[in-house]
């Protein structure tokens, strides 16, 4: 007893439809959402409190890198407003509007654990290493989107505006500098130690440990970036709160998760929209022979070729 | 010849025919040039945006455009792909109707839908790619194990690419086929063999193009999820893709209805009051529906608040909110009236605050952090206006060269007279003076 090609067809499309609304809405945790710590996770520590605003790093930074200091202000300094398509580290004031306090603000890539420019780059060109955790950006997949200004919570990657080939700037925690050994070059010359380069659970315990101390020193007695924005590479000490510092209070969960969370469910495996797709196709096949019958009736009712 | 019972018929159909403003076919405009003044300023619009194409490329996006780091999308991104395109979902939105809901009415006005949407979505493409800072390393798109499958991005630029180059492209195919169909008895059997192969494939290719547009134009909305907090929360929902294909779905359906209407204006077609009712009614309620679920959504997301605050984002809110609104009322109202022109305002009225919602996520409430002005350059406008305009070309050529424009039956016998008598020393649209199918067989083609 042979089935037919339709009973086939129906008896797919019947296990199908459960079986995919079971992959994508019942599983509980997806693999995208789970973050994993990577294994030999290094980053940064910057203690705003001893931070004396020199901006050595700035300098260092720039030589590291290999970039022509940015001296667009007053054609004399090196002396960013911000980051931009020059400065990978930059060193911003924040004085209250009162003048009782103020702070200097180091900012650079926080390598998130699970970073949003990553989670938006259409062709992983921007992707985090999965031993050091270092998000990278590299030339040969970069299409120039700039979707990864738009999705930074902390507005990093900055985009090279002149020029017909250009490129995406961000610090790469000194990539090439590791390989040989050496530390990044802004931690390399910092003279009060305010940022110090190291593994991820060596500078939270550093971390605690100054909090532990001097209770009362810093704000909310928390590390930034312990857990915000699902975790970040890049640790910060403050006296002040962080968004004085231009760190967004982002919650626990990481930008991607919290916002992505249905647009992955729905392609996971793409699943839904096969079974879409194929009821689809069955709809459209019964409705086409009935719209095909009635214009070659009209066909022969007006005389004129039917239009199909 | 024929038999002299089908001329009978084809006679009682032919006196009766006048009365009849039914759109049975669609028709080439024709009677008219096209090149003229208008053509003519839309080509200089597209000649200079290709030369500062040219410029864009060697100079960069900072000299030519008002992009910065805190609004790294211009309006080219943002206009001309998030906003044209959904005005260009007619072929998903009034496809759905006719041919998954079966709408059959509509079938009518498909030619015109697919037409726009291709147009729209090719010359958005095409900006899409001049916009790409490294428009070289577009060709990762043929690797898929280099896609980020996650990334809404990357869902778009491929999805649309897709789309808009296969099944969008193949449904256009019928009326170029058409015309060689009717061009030259020789082609004929080509022609033919090709539709039935087409045919074969239809339901494959109409269903990727539904499922496709549906998917790219829901991701459009979850681009700006990612950017969380900097889009003001009248915007900023989880239901952003939902809310972003429900308004491509009454936008475009405002812009193939009054397209249409506005042609048959210019061009002094009949119209055919039973299909456009039917899209009004379609409209409207997918208006309703669309702004209750809006309003829901503010309401549970306690960011009704933000709505009465004195700043510029109320301001757009209610700007775009009323728009939809007004045009819905007077869409319903058309229905009873019967006015053509309360119908065509609320097509107006309603896309263009649909056009205002798509365009606000990027542009009009997003708060960059450091605060940051976005305004397009004059370079930037002058490319922008020149994709329209090539748009807008392109649709001239092809409504006057192709049968996409819904007509009453009798417009269909009028063309292939005038041709026949008025025009007669036309060649190259000698193949529409043969109206009735068959009769080509009776002389030699092709006018030699």
């Amino acid at each position: 007893m042979a089935i037919t090609r339709r009973e086939l067809i129906t008896g797919i499309a019947k296990a199908g439809v459960p079986a995919a609304v079971a992959v994508t809405v019942g599983s509980e945790v997806l693999k995208a959402e789970t973050i994993p710590v990577p294994s030999a996770a290094v980053g940064l520590l910057y203690d705003a409190t001893i931070c004396i605003g020199c901006k050595a790093c700035v300098a260092a930074c720039a030589e590291a890198n290999d970039t022509p200091p940015d001296t667009r202000g007053d054609a004399l300094h090196q002396a960013p407003s911000d980051l931009n398509d020059l400065t990978r580290n930059v060193i911003k004031l924040y004085k209250a509007e009162d003048g009782s306090e103020f702070s200097f603000a180091k900012r650079q890539c926080m390598h998130c654990l699970d970073p949003a420019c990553a989670a938006g780059c259409p062709f992983q060109a921007l992707h985090k290493d999965p031993e050091s955790g270092i998000v990278n950006w590299s030339a040969n997949e970069c299409i120039g989107c700039r979707y990864c200004t738009i999705t930074c919570p902390y507005h990093i990657p900055r985009f090279q505006w002149v020029g017909f080939n250009p490129r995406v700037t961000k610090c790469e925690l000194c990539s090439h500098r590791l390989a040989q050994g050496l530390k990044p070059g802004c931690t390399s010359v910092c003279p009060t130690g305010a940022v110090i380069f190291g593994p991820r659970p060596v500078l939270l315990l550093e971390a605690k440990r100054r909090i532990e101390n001097s209770p009362g020193r810093y704000y909310e007695n928390r590390v930034y970036g312990e857990t915000d924005n699902g975790g970040t590479q890049a640790l910060y000490l403050s006296h002040v709160p962080f968004e004085k510092l231009g760190l967004p209070e982002l919650g626990p969960e990481s930008v991607p998760a919290k916002t992505l969370r249905w647009q992955r469910r729905f392609y996971q495996y793409f699943a839904l929209p096969a079974v879409l797709y194929a009821g689809l196709v069955q709809v459209i096949r019964k409705n086409l022979k009935g719209h095909e019958a009635d214009a070659h009736e009209r066909e022969k009712e007006t005389g004129l070729r039917a239009q199909l | 010849m024929t038999s002299t019972a089908a001329n009978v018929d084809r006679a009682v159909v032919r006196k009766n025919e006048r009365n009849n403003e039914r759109w049975e076919r669609a028709v080439p405009v024709y009677g008219f040039p096209v090149i003229n003044g208008f053509f003519v300023g839309l080509s200089v619009l597209v000649v200079v945006a290709l030369a500062l194409t040219a410029y864009r490329e060697l100079a960069g996006l900072g000299p030519v455009s008002g992009m910065n780091d805190a609004f790294g999308w211009g309006i080219w991104k943002t206009f001309n792909v998030m906003v044209l395109t959904a005005l260009g979902s007619g072929a998903f939105a009034v496809g759905i109707a006719a041919w998954v809901f079966r709408r059959k009415n509509l079938h009518a006005l498909m030619r015109m839908a697919l037409l726009t949407s291709f147009l729209a979505y090719a010359c958005g493409l095409a900006l899409l790619g001049i916009d790409a800072g490294r428009p070289w390393n577009f060709y990762w798109i043929v690797f898929p194990w280099r896609w980020n499958m996650h990334s809404p991005l990357a869902e778009v630029a491929i999805c649309m690419s897709i789309y808009a180059m296969i099944p969008l492209a193949l449904e256009n195919i019928p009326p170029v086929l058409e015309r060689l169909w009717y061009f030259d008895s020789r082609l004929r059997p080509g022609v033919e063999k090709i539709e039935k192969r087409l045919h074969y494939f239809y339901p494959w290719i109409i269903a990727a193009a539904y499922l496709l547009p549906g998917m790219h134009q829901s991701s459009l909305g979850a681009l700006m999820l990612l950017a969380g907090e900097r889009v003001h929360p009248l915007w900023q929902t989880p239901w952003l893709p939902v809310l972003y294909l429900g308004a491509a779905t009454f936008m475009s359906f405002g812009c193939v209805a009054g397209t249409t209407m506005l042609c048959c204006l210019v061009w002094k077609r009949g119209m055919d009051m039973d299909v456009l009712d039917e899209a009004a009614r379609i409209t409207a309620w997918l208006i309703f529906g669309w702004l209750g679920l809006r309003l829901l959504d503010i309401l549970f997301r306690g960011a009704l608040a933000t709505a009465f605050h004195f700043d510029r984002f109320a301001g757009v809110f209610w700007l775009e909110m009323l728009m939809i609104a007004v045009g819905g009322v007077l869409l319903l109202r058309s229905l009873r009236t019967h006015d053509k022109g309360s119908m065509f305002a609320g097509y107006v009225l309603s896309s263009a605050g649909g056009m205002i919602y798509r365009f606000s996520p990027t542009t009009l409430a997003f708060r960059p952090n450091p605060e940051a002005l976005y305004f397009p350059a004059t370079i930037e406008i002058l490319v922008s206006l020149g994709f329209i305009s090539l748009g807008v070309v392109g649709f001239l050529v092809a409504v006057k060269r192709l049968a996409i424009l819904p007509a009453p039956l009798y417009e269909w016998h009028d063309m292939a007279s005038y041709f026949r008598f008025r025009r007669p020393y036309i060649r190259w649209t000698g193949y529409f003076k043969y109206g009735y199918y068959g009769e080509n067989e009776e002389e030699p083609a092709s006018g030699d």
